[in-house]
């Protein structure tokens, strides 16, 4: 049903006799939002480098759109628009000059793609003033923009709200998101901030130490809680759990505990009352992404 | 390819780089018209004070000249390096009397030939590398590399266009050289000098002096020739830019680099002029319009068609790394 737009298959970057990357794979459907998330440090940048071909892989390979990067650059970057680590202009050329010029490099961008662009980040008013004198907002607008006046299918946002004021990272989300929904445009986002891949994305991709750790659905992450039972014979409704769910279980001192999705509680707890069992407390936590994330990295340090 | 190369010289245009070098230029020219001006007039004062004419007439002072080269050149404790050398003088002084060519007068055709033939051993390059040397540096020095290089646009045309580019300033950098000397000369001495005549293609043999070989020319064709070759040099040193700019991080590292050799390398031609291996080193076949007027060999065995080739060489690999380097080069900025 859906094509995938970007699949990154085990790619790997030694920099300096030192291995930075290790086999990261995954990759994006059309329409996606796919949070790439990790600590500082952990590749992120180094890993989108290599995607949009700043730097070459040490193994593995990029595909684009169907398009392989090493063999076909061209048409595989014509599908690509980006943001690599901070929006760098010309700081001494206005911004509608280097959109013009970044455009110009591309097929087909006409004066009205640049207008519209424009407009869709809302620049009109300032768009003629030298880069030097923008904000840190302005500028990501304009990176924003240059990201999308070729009308791409995949836009890679390193970081993107790095260094914005908070109505500036709520604007910049606004934006994202729409062109997602309204252009059916596919978006690789990465970024340290657990609340902003919750709220912006799909799926997550979690990186730490240049490895990928998980490549998860975000709706199931939240639908999986942390629940507690406690009850008489933890033994045998251990056993239970275990028979018909196939879960298992863990002992604590308030009692059971299990990772399960918030969907199959209810079943679980009429189970255990048919049973005869005598439940004097149920509970039920729900997971964050950032449980995960902690968790993950975590097992990661011991 | 078109729309690339426009965008880069956008660029260079808007780094206001052209109107440093302009203004550099319009000292310097300044300068050394003032300063050929006024040695011209002292000459002529010296020369009327002693010997009480009124009227300055070339062909005395440039006889006066000769007679004083002779004399010097008959003392018999000179060594015979410096007494080859005065003789090539008195030739060439004896053959602009003869043929009532008068090389004292200064006229703007003259003074731009000479101020190419002065500057192109360092002034000239040194503009070159100003409007250069952060050609592909500039973009890793402030990170818009990252920019350039992700649009759908193969490296090596990347490269090209700026090497077009920069072949496209280099040219309008000479020109102005030409243009500005000419006018501003022109200006402190009032003649232009085109159509006189010039000897050219004096050569070497053995350590004297051939004029078997000289032509005559108008000196507006000397000067065409003289930036043709200044022209050349600069497109040389131009690529040989390109590669520093390409290798290294930063602009500044690159002025810096580039300097070094151009100035070490005269420093080398000065001390080491007895090895070999220097006449291979690109500075020291800068100076090509000495070869014109003859009594030049900055070390034994160079010639005009060395220097052209040794340069060509140069240029040609630079370029070559340049690109090679160019399309390898892991973008972590
Ligand atoms: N040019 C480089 N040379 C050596 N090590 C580097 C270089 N760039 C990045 N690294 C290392 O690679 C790791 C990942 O960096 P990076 O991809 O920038 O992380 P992130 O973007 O996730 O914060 C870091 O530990 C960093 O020290
Ligand atoms: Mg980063």
């Amino acid at each position: 049903m859906h094509t995938s737009v970007l699949t990154v298959s085990h790619l790997k970057k030694d920099i300096k006799k030192k291995t930075i990357i290790h086999d990261v794979s995954f990759d994006i459907k059309e329409g996606e939002i796919l949070g790439f998330l990790g600590p500082n440090g952990s590749g992120k940048t180094t890993t989108l480098r290599m995607i949009v071909g700043l730097s070459r892989p040490t193994a593995g390979d990029v595909e684009i759109c169907g398009y392989s990067l090493k063999k076909n650059f061209v048409q595989a970057m014509s599908q690509v628009g980006c943001i690599i680590e901070g929006p760098d202009l010309y700081g001494y050329m206005s911004g509608y000059k280097n959109l013009e010029l970044l455009g110009s490099m591309s097929q087909g961008v006409t004066k009205e793609d640049i207008d519209s662009t424009v407009k869709l980040v809302g620049m009109e008013n300032r768009i003629h003033d030298k880069v030097d004198v923008y904000s840190m907002g302005m500028k990501q607008r304009i990176g924003l923009a240059q990201a999308l006046i070729h009308k791409p299918k995949l836009l890679i946002l390193d970081e993107p709200t790095n260094g914005l004021d908070p109505q500036g990272i709520h604007e910049f989300r606004e934006i994202v998101k729409r062109l997602a929904r309204e252009r059916g445009l596919s978006v690789l986002i990465s970024s340290h901030l657990i609340s902003e891949v919750q709220l912006m994305c799909d799926r997550v991709s979690i990186i730490n130490k240049g490895h990928i750790i998980q490549n998860a659905d975000i709706k199931d992450i939240l639908a999986t809680g942390e629940a507690v039972w406690t009850v008489n014979e933890p033994e045998k409704a251990q056993q239970l759990i275990k028979d018909r769910f196939g879960l298992e279980t863990t002992r604590a001192p308030e009692g059971l505990k299990a990772l399960v999705d918030m969907d199959t509680l209810p079943a679980i707890n009429k189970t255990l009352i048919e049973a005869g069992f005598e439940i004097s407390f149920v509970d039920n936590k729900k997971r964050t992404l950032e449980d995960l994330f902690l968790e993950l990295t975590e097992k990661d340090k011991i | 390819m078109i729309k690339l190369t426009q965008n880069e010289i956008l660029k260079i245009l808007l780094k206001k780089k052209l109107f440093l070098i302009l203004l550099l230029l319009l000292i310097f020219v300044s300068l050394f018209s003032y300063g050929q001006q006024f040695a011209y007039e002292r000459t002529v004062q010296q020369f009327e004070a002693e010997t009480g004419e009124m009227d300055f007439d070339w062909r005395v002072l440039a006889s006066q000249r000769l007679e004083d080269l002779e004399s010097r050149s008959d003392n018999e404790f000179i060594p015979e390096g410096v007494r080859a050398s005065f003789d090539r003088e008195i030739q060439q002084l004896s053959y602009f009397i003869d043929n009532d060519i008068n090389p004292i007068t200064p006229t703007a055709f003259g003074f731009n030939a000479e101020f190419a033939e002065q500057g192109i051993g360092l002034f000239i390059p040194l503009l070159v590398v100003i409007l250069a040397a952060d050609l592909v540096s500039g973009e890793f020095s402030k990170k818009t590399a990252k920019m350039l290089l992700t649009r759908a646009v193969p490296r090596w045309k990347i490269l090209l266009s700026k090497y077009l580019a920069l072949l496209m300033m280099t040219t309008l950098l000479i020109f102005m050289v030409a243009v500005l000397s000419t006018l501003v000369s022109f200006l402190f001495f009032g003649e232009l000098g085109a159509g006189e005549p010039v000897i050219t293609g004096f050569s070497v043999f053995e350590g004297t002096l051939v004029s078997d070989s000289t032509i005559l020319i108008s000196r507006f064709q000397f000067s065409v020739l003289v930036y043709s070759l200044v022209w050349f040099v600069s497109v040389i040193i131009a690529s040989i830019t390109l590669l520093v700019s390409v290798a290294v991080e930063s602009s500044s590292s690159a002025i810096g680099i580039l300097m070094a050799s151009i100035i070490g390398g005269q420093f080398l031609q000065f001390f080491l002029a007895d090895w070999e291996l220097v006449k291979y080193f690109f500075v020291t076949n800068l100076d090509l319009p000495s070869y014109l007027t003859g009594s030049y060999q900055p070390v034994e065995g160079m010639n005009l068609s060395f220097s052209i080739l040794t340069l060509a060489a140069w240029g040609g690999l630079s370029l070559l790394i340049s690109f090679i380097l160019f399309n390898r080069r892991d973008v972590l900025v």
